[in-house]
């Protein structure tokens, strides 16, 4: 996950505090609801200027944030992607 | 403030007939100066539904409100299909006059619980056949539109992504429209709609699937900040009317416009309308080109708080005259709807208690 991800995700969790954010952070219990999912899905679109792809249009997506993580990687360029990777 | 001098709206009660002039008059595309997909302008919005509020019935501002601030926005942020892009050229040349389904039987605001339900094509299935079945309540121009916009589920549960939109004829086979019944809001064509196994081919899907919700929660927001510039005219004209009533209405040898109570009463209501006037100008620019989700939710608690108080003043203060035929206390009735319409009062006000820091974060100088 990079930063990019992890600060766009952190204000959608107001129960997160000071944590880190990591794979298996459960993204319900830290306050996403199912609204605020719809504003996170736009946010990462705006952030990474790519959607979700529709196969990950599901509740499994928005369960951990290495979920949704996994989920947006094959919609990024691939140059953003490899960079991710990297790093 | 719209330029009151210069007036916009053609001749006429019927939403049909308005749409059409209008588009004749190349205002709907001034309404959209950037396609219909990216915004509108609120501004020229808020004049049209002033008149059209001006002119009445109520009804006939509900139909427009629908058309322009939700349905053709919505249509083309989500048209994908020759089929869908006709339908959306139909409704921008004035010709198709579209409808918003929503709100379900029995789930009302809760839009997650909705139980209309479609069944989509399989990936790579040869017949692409959609299937859609369920009742949608309360639903504007349902008996004057031709096509409905119809928020389902394709999938149970209350996660945002099991909803999609489909683009359905309301004459297609299956398709059952009831008049409402309400003696209010005449010329909105409201009503309930029941679909009832309407096979519809893939074209009639509008967007991609599961993002159902997402996409209304975006048009939603024009919405509310249409609803609400539809109240502050309201409040303007109904204050101003109240007034020059009640300069006239003597007792005692003075009018009842010069007594104190009655001149605070007036001065309230129009300090409440000024101060939704000024969260509106403010707002506007926010929800008209970013969706802004949270804004749109202030303004709308505020505009049905407001609407309904000014309302409820004014028609006490017309006393008996005011249940004449199409008097005050028929708006008042009709005015409930800024509770209740494009989302109830709880349910917006639900949307800026998960925003609080943010809101309060915004009101700096």
């Amino acid at each position: 996950m990079d930063a990019r991800f992890t600060e766009t995700l952190r204000p959608f969790l107001p129960f997160l505090e000071g944590d880190p954010i990591t794979a298996d952070t459960p993204l319900r219990e830290l306050g996403l609801d199912s609204m605020q999912a719809i504003e996170l899905m736009f946010a990462l679109e705006d952030t990474f200027g790519a959607p979700l792809p529709d196969e990950a249009l599901v509740e499994e997506t928005f369960r951990t944030a290495g979920n949704l993580w996994e989920a947006l990687l094959p919609a990024l360029p691939e140059t953003a992607a490899h960079a991710t990777e990297a790093a | 403030m719209p330029d009151e001098g210069r007036a916009v709206l053609p001749a006429g009660t019927d939403a049909r007939s308005v749409v059409a002039a209008l588009a004749d008059e190349g205002v709907v595309a001034r309404l959209y100066p950037q396609g219909a997909a990216s915004g509108l302008d609120p501004v020229l919005l808020r004049q049209l539904l002033g008149e059209a509020s001006a002119r009445g019935p109520q009804g006939l501002v509900l139909a427009l409100l629908v058309q322009w601030a939700t349905a053709v926005p919505l249509l083309a942020d989500t048209a994908r299909t020759a089929h869908a892009e006709r339908v959306l050229h139909g409704a921008l040349d004035g010709r198709t006059l579209l409808a918003l389904a929503a709100t379900d039987e029995g789930s009302g605001s809760d839009l997650a619980a909705l139980g209309t339900r479609v069944r989509l094509p399989e990936a790579g299935s040869a017949d692409g056949v959609l299937t859609v079945d369920g009742t949608k309540r309360w639903v504007t121009s349902a008996t004057t539109a031709d096509h409905a916009l119809v928020l389902a589920r394709h999938r149970p549960g209350r996660h945002f992504t099991g909803f999609s939109w489909v683009l359905v004829p309301l004459d297609a086979p299956g398709v059952t429209v009831r008049p409402s019944g309400t003696p209010l809001f005449q010329g909105s064509g409201v009503g309930h709609v029941v679909f009832e196994d309407v096979r519809l081919d893939r074209e009639h899907l509008l967007g991609r699937p599961g993002h159902g919700l997402a996409m209304f929660a975006r048009h939603i927001a024009v919405e509310r900040l249409a609803s609400a510039a539809w109240g502050v005219e309201l409040c303007r004209r109904v204050v101003s009317d109240t007034a020059r009533h009640l300069a006239t209405r003597e007792v005692d040898g003075t009018p009842l416009g010069r007594h104190p109570v009655v001149r605070q009463r007036l001065a309230e209501c129009t300090a409440r309308t000024a101060a939704l006037h000024a969260l509106w100008t403010t707002s506007r620019e926010a929800v008209a080109e970013r969706h802004d989700g949270a804004s749109a939710a202030v303004l709308k608690a505020t505009s049905g708080a407001t609407v309904e108080h000014v309302l409820t003043v004014c028609a006490h203060l017309r006393g008996s005259d005011g249940f004449a035929a199409d008097g005050v206390q028929q708006l008042r009735s009709e005015a409930g709807l800024f509770g209740i319409g494009g989302g109830a009062t709880e349910v917006v006000l639900d949307t800026v208690a998960d925003r609080l820091p943010a809101v309060l974060d915004g009101l700096t100088p």
